[in-house]
């Protein structure tokens, strides 16, 4: 897993940008923040664990034990949230 | 890859290989002393009494193992995927408490498969039920690797809105292990069924404590697992290509080694090629799960996939070539032969591993 990172903090905009982009690159559609990628016709499983591990790598975090329930990526706005909270916990550690 | 762990791998299996296949099993207590060395799941970290390999290292341990004895390899296969999926969907304590028996002799298996649900784990129907502090399992799971031996499996069921995975102790009251008889390959890896029936359980079992998507759950799980048996795979493609080889160089026929007739020799160019290019996919595989890439879920797929079809492809080669020396049952490449098969099936069939490719191919065309 990635030192905790020294850059400053992160801000919900950065993140959710950076997510967006990356759900664009692979899947070339422009999610809204609030859509549920998971609903019929959206991302497979295997892809589900492709976002986890970005979302690890990208923001330094860890995605561990009782986070890594689905609805914590279900959507950008989500995901977002999370990476904010894991991202607080592990400066203060 | 540890070259203290392949010494001790190569060590106890020696000249038993052969053995062990044709008896259907490994004795526990070499298990146990190689599980008690931290080498059948080598990849956990050093704080819970691990090894700390990386994917890359620990790709490499699992194909020398799987050249000598895929049996071994595949109870190295299960135990790590056990170990892994504690890791990622334990919670702090369970991580601690868990991966720390794994380490010191304790083994492991792990629990998809059911009657109706193979290559649709979708189906899965074991349940795992809320009754209070407890929880009460009752389920059927097939073709377990490893269960034989196990003194915990990792079981996979439905749980409140979604799945989890339960760490159950095999001796616990309700739970039935047994071994698959006579199976076609990899016949001392301990597979068995095991049959769930009203098995209580404190709460704290269930890893991480809340219900999770089935799908993540089980592609994080199955994605240590591919990877495993893609190194795997190369192990067999080595044994095969040295069995070959040796061969081809000793044995004279019409009057010179087989190897200097063209179509032996072809035969060992096409062992060469299957063992460079399953261990090139490998390495790329394992590379991108050491550097935290989101790609690895696919990667290990392909690697999978080629790794298994080269390595049924050269069993069958090596055979070919040993002739009447390869077709006794426990020999190196007769193993090989029905190994490499079950490859082919386990962890995402050949034909499972090709629609998720094709989904792949599909991906980013409008």
């Amino acid at each position: 897993m990635s030192e905790p990172t020294t850059t400053p903090p992160l801000s919900a905009e950065h993140v959710r940008t950076e997510l967006k982009r990356f759900l664009e690159e692979r899947t070339k559609t422009d999610w809204a923040v609030d859509t549920d990628l998971f609903a019929t016709g959206g991302v497979s499983s295997l892809f589900a664990m492709e976002l986890v591990v970005h979302v690890e790598k990208t923001f330094g975090i860890a995605v561990e034990g009782p986070d890594l329930r689905i609805d914590n990526f279900r959507t950008v706005d989500a995901m977002t949230a999370l990476v904010l909270r894991l991202a607080e916990a592990g400066s203060g550690e | 890859m540890s070259d203290e762990l392949a010494a001790l791998i190569g060590a106890e299996i020696a000249d038993r290989a052969a053995g062990w296949d044709l008896a259907g099993a490994i004795p526990p207590e070499v298990l146990r002393g190689l599980g008690a060395k931290g080498a059948l799941c080598a990849e956990v970290p050093a704080e819970y009494g691990g090894r700390g390999l990386t994917g890359r290292a620990n790709g490499e341990l699992t194909s020398h193992a799987g050249a000598l004895c895929s049996s071994l390899r595949s109870v190295m296969t299960s135990q790590g995927m056990a170990a892994w999926t504690i890791q990622r969907f334990g919670t702090r304590r369970q991580r601690s408490a868990e991966l720390t028996r794994l380490t010191s002799g304790a083994l492991a298996a792990v629990a998809f498969s059911e009657p109706q649900a193979g290559s649709d784990l979708s189906a899965i129907a074991t349940t795992i039920t809320d009754d209070g502090d407890e929880v009460v399992l009752n389920g059927h799971k097939v073709w377990s690797t490893a269960a034989a031996y196990a003194d915990v499996v990792v079981v996979f069921g439905r749980y409140q809105d979604g799945a989890a995975a339960v760490v159950v102790p095999t001796d616990t009251p309700g739970v039935t292990v047994s071994p698959v008889a006579q199976p076609l390959g990899c016949r001392a890896a301990g597979h068995a069924d095991v049959v769930l029936d009203g098995v209580r359980l404190p709460a704290d079992r269930v890893l991480s404590g809340t219900s999770q998507s089935l799908g993540l759950l089980t592609t994080l799980a199955l994605t240590y697992g591919r990877l495993s048996v893609a190194w795997g795979c190369v192990g067999i493609i080595r044994g095969c290509l040295r069995a070959a080889a040796a061969h081809a160089r000793r044995r004279e026929q019409f009057g010179k080694p087989l190897a200097e007739h063209q179509l032996v020799a072809r035969h060992l160019s096409e062992l060469l090629v299957a063992e460079q290019t399953a261990t090139r996919v490998c390495e790329h595989a394992s590379d991108r799960w050491d550097s935290g890439s989101p790609e690895v879920s696919g990667e290990a797929v392909l690697a999978k996939h080629v790794a298994a079809g080269r390595a049924a492809h050269a069993a069958a080669t090596a055979v070919q070539v040993l002739a009447s020396a390869g077709s006794v049952d426990g020999e190196v490449v007769a193993r090989a032969y029905r190994d490499a098969k079950l490859m082919q099936i386990i962890e995402g069939s050949d034909e499972i591993c090709q629609l998720i490719l094709a989904e792949r191919a599909l991906e980013g065309v409008a």
